[in-house]
């Protein structure tokens, strides 16, 4: 009698626990979904276009190795008329696949309130902005001819951001550097924050001729 | 044939227990006397068989043996000082270790309660061990799981920032310790030491951390060490209860508040119980730690039906955790990486704020278990356990994409054990069991970045066998498990396409184990054991930025001709020279008590064959910024500790405790050091139990003054700015290196005042007293800034 019970309650067990495993064997065959990518720098074009008319005066940095770790590198001087103006634009792109270009511009647009593009220069190139630029701690509040307000660009604080900026140059001079520097400062960026804060997007160095 | 109780081993290393001899008179009755609020082992209390001449006299453990008893059910007479005496019915079951709980007299409720066993779990018994208690845990609500351990010696924790904590048992964590929560495997992403673990400790009863390998009971997993997270036992016979517990803490501002209720009757018991814990902005010495708060929320409950034979229980307990990380850690230029490692202050040092946003982790895990024992005779009991658990885990960091997770995933766990105790045979007692475990891990869309993990499915069938017989006051030990995993694995490579991977591995695990009683004062255990460990998911196959740097699996790294590491190659393991991990531990314990000196040393060496680690490789630029870059590799480790404990009573209310833990380590394949292991360390413990005190029913004082070495076996030092310009350049065979130099080595104190009136518990403790800035070795976060400053914590219990 005992035996029976004990057998009844074993088979009521492996039941239990067979149906459990077979309940549990979901097998499921798929991949993770495709997903869209993040963006990544790979080309930062400066487009200087003469206020007055004329040729727009491009330089270029590229990624040499994609997800490499190197930087963005320069490749191309920056030659400039003197005493001339200039507004300064950018085409910033993400060329990884060659078949799906993206414009990270628009993306910097959308985020206006998370991004400035600070700018360091040989002290005297230009007669507008005066000085040397206002990278560093000290300097956010040096002078740089930020446009966005006439462009719908300035971001909703009021803050500079920077896709858009005027340059007038000075007299004749070779070797000059041109530093552009784009921060990324989510929740940072204040009407006094400095190329200091926030995470760098990318910060370039061009040699600068005006002739 | 009459039945033959076991003696249950138990790490009383002084008592001189007797195994009663009589055949028709060979029941015994073996247990603790406890408080029954502080859970603390009451001495010196009396136990007395009603109706015969037997009495036995708690030891400083509170635990007494009496034998030679006739009968099967027997009733005991408890008394104590200060607390009721309770008369109480003990019904002889076998293996069983029962706990009588004695209330204070102060509380007037003659109440005593009989707990199921709290033993050592079959086939550790010869493995060192030591288990934390209920006031141990609750003495600090806010810790983590892994800090509250780091106490034990030989135990410590890795870490990512001040919320992220692994424990670390003889120096590895991760996949080489198991986490047991309530039975069940903790079926979590455990990657490197970037996830803790989910559990809530205030709903844990105890804690046993197991320092030797434990792999046939628990799996391969479990090789250098297990943590057991035991929740409430569900008491029979246990009249109404609730405590309720606050606690505050000055670093962070944290708060916490947790609540237990519970009850027992003759065939039924339950409990529930939550917790809230919401902690700040830890502070530094001298800045803010911006982005480490946390907030966790926390419940559980469980119930028992006892019929006899059948026994009956079921429990879930759920927790949710935002956890956040240190913003410092996260930049986006190798200049910002530069600038990071060497800022006094870190960058984005911010006011304090409760607010948590990213980087951080969110969290929500599930666990829901059914368990049966089955006692078909009188010495025999099947018991089986059914599991599920589901764990949610997104991860966010600072991107532009920021509002999306980057991880999304959702891990599923099905785990069923079915285990036979069998009865006495030729002296030999044991269990048998067999396990299933199931894995079935899912991205969610929408991460916008390449899965770090792939999709993947996992099972694995195990079966295991532990016999031990006794040779009069001696044990041996001897286990053997067979694993047989196989996993299926869908991922997306770098541009997005799906590979697909599928592999079977069958492994063995033995362990053998012998426990000496040299004299009344002395014993010795020895165990050895192996397990071969199949590598899992993430140390073959992760991919990509994750936390503050990016790491790649064994299968997605490889390297170019000249050196650089290529990861855009996903290689099937069948095709790769990936190769099981094989490890073996000895571990030897030695306890001796004289004199009021108790000497505990702990010695190990572990060996393991094709150990997998990650170590550093350079510097490369993600999706979403430069990180330092990490890859998966294999190496054969050697691992050689001592773990030492001499606690002296110097007085009946003071007692000093010293403990030292040192640990050597080397990749012995390549003669050179191996990378995170932990350094030596060394404390001491005053404790001045000073009784009553003004209004205070007891009142404890404990000073610690700990010290720990800087890793002197850390590698060489290549720093960030040479790998970024290119002047160090790294190939597979270099030499193991490091981002900076292993921190300089630190001392802190720490202090405490623990007290108990009425119905009241509680603690003042200080850590860091000194507020002393330091760096941890085994923080990832170590490269960016201090540890936590100075913190006051204070919690207040109410037992009702």
């Amino acid at each position: 009698m005992k035996t029976i019970e004990l057998f009844k309650n074993l088979r009521l067990l492996t039941l239990l626990f067979a149906a459990m495993a077979i309940v549990s064997c979901s097998d499921d065959d798929d991949a993770p979904d495709e997903e869209n990518l993040p963006e990544v720098f790979t080309n930062v074009t400066l487009i200087f276009t003469p206020e007055g008319g004329g040729t727009a005066i491009t330089a270029e940095a590229e990624d040499p190795d994609d997800a490499g770790a190197a930087d963005l590198e320069v490749l191309d001087d920056i030659t400039l008329a003197a005493n001339t103006t200039y507004i300064l634009t950018y085409t910033i792109l993400n060329a990884l696949d060659p078949d799906d270009v993206e414009d990270i511009g628009e993306e910097i647009e959308g985020e206006d309130d998370e991004h400035q593009f600070f700018f360091e220069f040989t002290d005297g190139a230009f007669t507008s902005p005066t000085g040397d630029g206002n990278i560093g701690e000290d300097n956010a509040a040096d002078p740089i001819n930020y446009l966005d307000e006439d462009s719908d660009e300035q971001d909703g604080s009021g803050n500079p951001v920077g896709l858009v900026t005027r340059w007038t140059t000075g007299a004749a001079q070779n070797g000059a550097s041109f530093r552009v520097n784009l921060q990324h400062q989510p929740l940072v960026k204040t009407a006094t924050s400095t190329s200091e804060d926030g995470d760098t997007d990318f910060d370039l160095e061009f040699v600068l001729n005006i002739q | 044939m009459k039945p033959l109780l076991p003696i249950l081993l138990f790490a009383l290393f002084w008592s001189s227990f007797v195994l009663g001899q009589n055949e028709s008179c060979a029941y015994t009755v073996k247990g603790m006397v406890l408080d029954a609020v502080t859970k603390a082992p009451i001495p010196y209390a009396t136990v007395r068989v009603e109706g015969i001449e037997k009495y036995a006299t708690t030891n400083e453990d509170g635990a007494f043996l009496i034998t030679g008893l006739c009968s099967e059910t027997n009733t005991l007479i408890i008394a104590s000082l200060g607390y009721s005496q309770s008369r109480q019915v003990h019904r002889n079951e076998q293996g069983s270790l029962a706990s009588f709980y004695l209330t204070e007299k102060i509380t007037g409720l003659d109440e005593v309660t009989v707990q199921a066993e709290k033993n050592k779990v079959i086939g550790t018994e010869t493995v060192a061990q030591i288990t934390l208690n209920k006031a141990e845990i609750s003495s600090n609500p806010t810790q983590s799981l892994a800090a509250s351990l780091s106490k034990v010696e030989g135990v410590t924790f890795a870490s990512t920032g001040t919320n992220v904590q692994l424990p670390v048992i003889h120096g590895l964590s991760g996949n080489r310790i198991l986490i047991l929560n309530n039975g069940l495997k903790h079926g979590f992403q455990n990657w490197g030491t970037e996830h803790a673990p989910e559990i809530d400790i205030n709903a844990a009863n105890n804690i046993t951390v197991i320092k030797g390998a434990a792999g046939v009971r628990f799996g391969p997993e479990a090789l250098s060490g297990v943590v057991l997270v035991e929740p409430n036992p569900l008491v029979l016979d246990n009249p109404l209860y609730g405590t309720a517990g606050i606690g505050y803490q000055t670093n962070g501002r944290g708060y916490n508040a947790n609540v237990e209720i519970g009850q027992g009757t003759e065939k039924w018991s339950y409990f529930a119980n939550g917790s809230y814990t919401r902690i700040g902005d830890r502070k530094a010495p001298d800045y803010n730690l911006s982005n480490t708060g946390k907030e966790e929320s926390a419940f559980g409950l469980g119930v028992r039906h006892y019929l006899n034979d059948w026994d009956f229980k079921i429990y879930y307990s759920f927790i949710d955790q935002d956890l956040g990380l240190l913003r410092a850690s996260f930049v986006e230029s190798s200049e910002a990486l530069i600038r990071a490692y060497n800022a006094d202050v870190p960058d984005f040092t911010d006011p304090f704020t409760y607010t948590v946003r990213e980087p951080n982790h969110i969290t929500q895990h599930h666990l829901a278990k059914a368990e049966v024992d089955w006692k078909y005779s009188e010495e025999g009991k099947l018991n089986f356990r059914a599991g599920v658990q589901l764990n949610k885990r997104r991860e966010f960091d600072v991107r532009r994409n920021e509002e999306f997770p980057i991880i999304d995933l959702d891990l599923l766990t099905y785990d069923y054990q079915l285990e036979w105790e069998h009865p006495t045979w030729k002296g030999i007692d044991g269990s048998i069991g067999v396990q299933y475990f199931e894995q079935n891990n899912d991205n969610n869309p929408g991460t916008f970045n390449v899965p770090f993990i792939p999709n993947y499915n996992a099972s694995r069938f195990s079966a295991f066998i532990i016999e031990k017989i006794q040779f009069g006051e001696d044990t041996f030990e001897v286990g053997l498990r067979l694993d047989t995993e196989t996993n299926d694995v869908r991922g997306r490579d770098n541009t997005q396409a799906i590979f697909r991977d599928r592999y079977t591995f069958t492994n063995f695990t033995t362990s053998l184990g012998y426990q000496w009683q040299l004299s009344g004062n002395s014993s010795f255990k020895t165990n050895i054991g192996s397990a071969f460990r199949t590598p899992n998911v993430a140390e073959l196959f992760s991919f990509g930025r994750h936390g503050s740097r990016s790491i790649f699996g064994l299968l997605r790294s490889g390297f170019n001709d000249d050196g650089t590491l290529n990861t855009s190659q996903v290689t099937l393991l069948d095709e790769s020279s990936v190769e099981l991990e094989r490890g073996y531990k000895l571990t030897n314990e030695f306890r001796t008590y004289n004199n009021n000196n108790t000497h505990v040393i702990t010695t190990y060496v572990n060996y393991i064959d094709n150990f997998i680690f990650y170590r550093p490789v350079g510097v490369s630029r993600g999706f979403t910024g430069v990180n330092p870059t990490f890859y998966y590799d294999q190496a054969d480790a050697l691992f050689l500790g001592l773990d030492y404990t001499w606690k002296k009573e110097l007085t009946n209310d003071l007692s000093a405790t010293y403990g030292l833990s040192y640990l050597w380590s080397r990749n012995t394949g390549q003669d050179e050091p191996l990378i995170n292991i932990a350094p030596i360390s060394t404390n001491l413990e005053l404790e001045w139990d000073q009784g009553e005190m003004w209004i205070f029913d007891s009142s404890k004082w404990t000073l610690r003054p700990s010290y720990t070495f800087e890793q002197f076996q850390a590698p060489r030092t290549v720093p960030l700015e040479d790998l970024v310009d290119g002047s160090t350049v790294i190939t597979p065979d270099s030499e193991i290196f490091d981002f900076l130099d292993a921190p300089n080595g630190y001392f802190l104190l720490d202090a405490s005042w623990d007290f108990k009136w009425d119905r009241f518990g509680g603690s003042i403790a200080a850590q860091n007293l000194l507020n002393t800035s330091y760096r941890n070795y085994l923080n990832e976060f170590r490269y960016f800034a201090d540890e936590p400053g100075i913190n006051l914590l204070f919690t207040l219990n109410y037992q009702f």
